[in-house]
């Protein structure tokens, strides 16, 4: 609240790049996506037709799918948590000894997992919306950078979402609309403390983390080659949104929020720690990935 | 470079909380990431050692044929008469081939090595004043990426040891030369990022490619636990350079390097 009403009293500070300047940018930003989105097009489509050849050979078995998904419950709550809000849910486990049961079964884990992915996508984008009716997050007096990240992020976790519900529907599975039942609550609760740039970074950070060390966990989970490849393409971007939020956390933190800028010479200006605080780990992570089956469909 | 008092205040306080943010951070990576992926690498080097007639080795002709096609759909390797530079004298070199996740390995490991070394050259260049003023930040940045590199590289070597085989201390042989001359154009920051970014999403893309190419569940958690690292050394590159640092949804695989780098 403190720094919300500092900016507010300084709010030329805070606007320190041209909109359509950013504008520019997120238009080649998005050239450069719908090139990278044909090769998961790709994907997707190599997923239709090894997706259609399971099914020719028998439909997922429900009580085989609920198995699998209760032993990997239990496997993930029995091991060491993480911390922040995820770890405050009760939640985070890596997905050591998953595979090393031969009653794996293969195509119905693939649907569960890819059916939790999108419910955390679900959230993701609620969150990012709603975020985004915050004067200070989406509104007149927010960050251009900070608006036009959520807004960008907002529509990327929207386009992975499709891509997940598209790999449980190749894959013979249904696709999940709801947002993760846990993470939810966790994000319901913090909605009320949203009354400044550092609760709703903290949240999104908490949301990026959780998603990126669960896809992580995943492509080491899935059996289906190109659910692997599509959950692949998408690991590494939620990680980019977690780097980008602990470098602005810190800025914030730093209470030098018109360093939150794209402008050009920037990084002149910017700490020598602002150089690291974005990867602050050599190998990423896997203790707050979300359990396989929490936003998997009964 | 001269700053406004104000800012310099700013500054200092900005320096202070964030070494303290980055020392939590640091200690983080060694509490959390670092166990994890020793786990990872100790099923990984377990498994070879315990199935040498395995998957990794035993099928290797067949597996190096399979991640010969697989990986070739890359970018094609460019061509140049500059010398490849080594990045270590006196190790092991990549002309005891080898096959299967290894392979992969290998290149993964030249890869990072470099990375390790074109970091080391940034890093000579700015102590020699040819790039110009060095912001504190692109220091930092440099640094530790140079070190994360490091730790990726041994994490890769360790399976190629564990089967018996000398680590890979040399230099991607084909991207080697293409860097080495790009870098001898470059006279500032600005330019050394755009290189170091042309590696960072090389080497994340690459190891994209190489998780639904290998056989073994723990390369795939080996190159799983490495390549968003990569990626967000690229994102804070982006973000350095005044780019968007998040410019794709789904991260592509048009860059990868392919396994011809390392086969020939």
């Amino acid at each position: 609240m403190r720094r919300l009403k500092e900016r507010r009293s300084a709010p030329e500070e805070a606007v320190d790049i041209d909109p359509r300047a950013m504008g520019a940018l997120i238009e080649q930003s998005q050239d450069i996506h719908h090139d990278a989105m044909q090769v998961t097009d790709a994907s997707l489509s190599e997923m239709v037709e090894s997706g259609m050849e399971e099914r020719a050979h028998g439909a997922i078995d429900p009580e085989e799918s609920r198995d699998v998904a209760a032993r990997r419950s239990r496997m993930m709550t029995g091991a060491a948590f993480g911390g922040g809000l995820l770890a405050a849910a009760g939640i985070g486990a890596a997905l050591q000894g998953l595979f090393a049961s031969d009653a794996f079964a293969a195509s119905a884990t693939d649907v569960q997992i890819l059916q939790t992915a999108s419910s955390i996508e679900v959230l993701a984008v609620a969150t990012y919306k709603t975020a985004l009716t915050l004067p200070f997050i989406g509104g007149s007096a927010a960050n251009p950078v900070v608006k036009a990240f959520a807004t960008t992020t907002m529509q990327q976790h929207a386009q992975h979402l499709a891509a997940f519900n598209a790999a449980i529907t190749q894959l013979g599975g249904k696709a999940q609309t709801n947002p993760d039942p846990a993470l939810n609550k966790v994000v319901t609760a913090a909605v009320p403390g949203l009354t400044s740039p550092g609760p709703v970074v903290a949240l999104a950070l908490e949301l990026e983390q959780g998603a990126a060390e669960t896809y992580v966990a995943d492509v080491a989970a899935l059996s289906d080659l190109n659910a692997k490849k599509v959950t692949a393409s998408i690991m590494g971007v939620e990680a980019q949104h977690a780097s980008v939020l602990l470098a602005v956390q810190a800025l914030l933190n730093a209470n030098a929020p018109q360093l939150i800028t794209l402008a050009p010479g920037n990084v002149a200006n910017l700490p020598a720690a602002a150089g690291s605080v974005g990867f602050p780990q050599a190998f990423f992570p896997t203790d707050q990935a979300r359990p396989a089956t929490e936003g998997a469909l009964s | 470079m001269r700053r406004r008092t104000q800012n310099q205040e700013v500054l200092a306080i900005s320096e202070h909380e964030l070494t303290v943010m980055t020392n939590d951070l640091d200690q983080m990576h060694h509490d959390i990431g670092m166990p994890a992926m020793n786990a990872a690498v100790a099923e990984w080097t377990e498994k070879i050692r315990t199935s040498r007639r395995g998957f990794l080795i035993g099928a290797g002709a067949v597996a190096g044929g399979a991640l010969l096609a697989a990986c070739s759909s890359g970018s094609s390797s460019p061509t140049t008469t500059a010398a490849p530079k080594s990045a270590a004298a006196g190790g092991s070199s990549m002309s005891g081939k080898l096959t299967g996740d290894l392979a992969v390995a290998a290149l993964a490991a030249s890869l990072e090595n470099l990375a390790v070394a074109a970091y080391g050259d940034v890093l000579t260049a700015a102590g020699a004043g040819k790039l110009g003023t060095v912001p504190p930040a692109v220091a930092t940045f440099v640094t530790t990426a140079k070190g994360q590199h490091a730790q990726h590289a041994q994490a890769w070597n360790s399976a190629i040891v564990a089967a018996g085989h000398p680590a890979i201390t040399e230099t991607d042989p084909v991207l080697t030369p293409i860097i080495t001359a790009d870098f001898a154009k470059v006279t500032d920051v600005p330019g050394a990022a755009n290189l170091a970014l042309t590696l960072e999403n090389g080497a994340a893309q690459t190891y994209q490619n190489a998780i639904s190419v290998v056989k073994a569940t723990s390369s795939v958690k080996v190159a799983a636990s490495i390549q968003p690292v990569e990626m967000q050394h690229a994102a804070i590159l982006y973000f350095a350079l005044g780019q968007y640092p998040v410019p794709n949804a789904f991260n592509p695989v048009t860059d990868a390097r392919p396994l011809t780098d390392y086969t020939g």
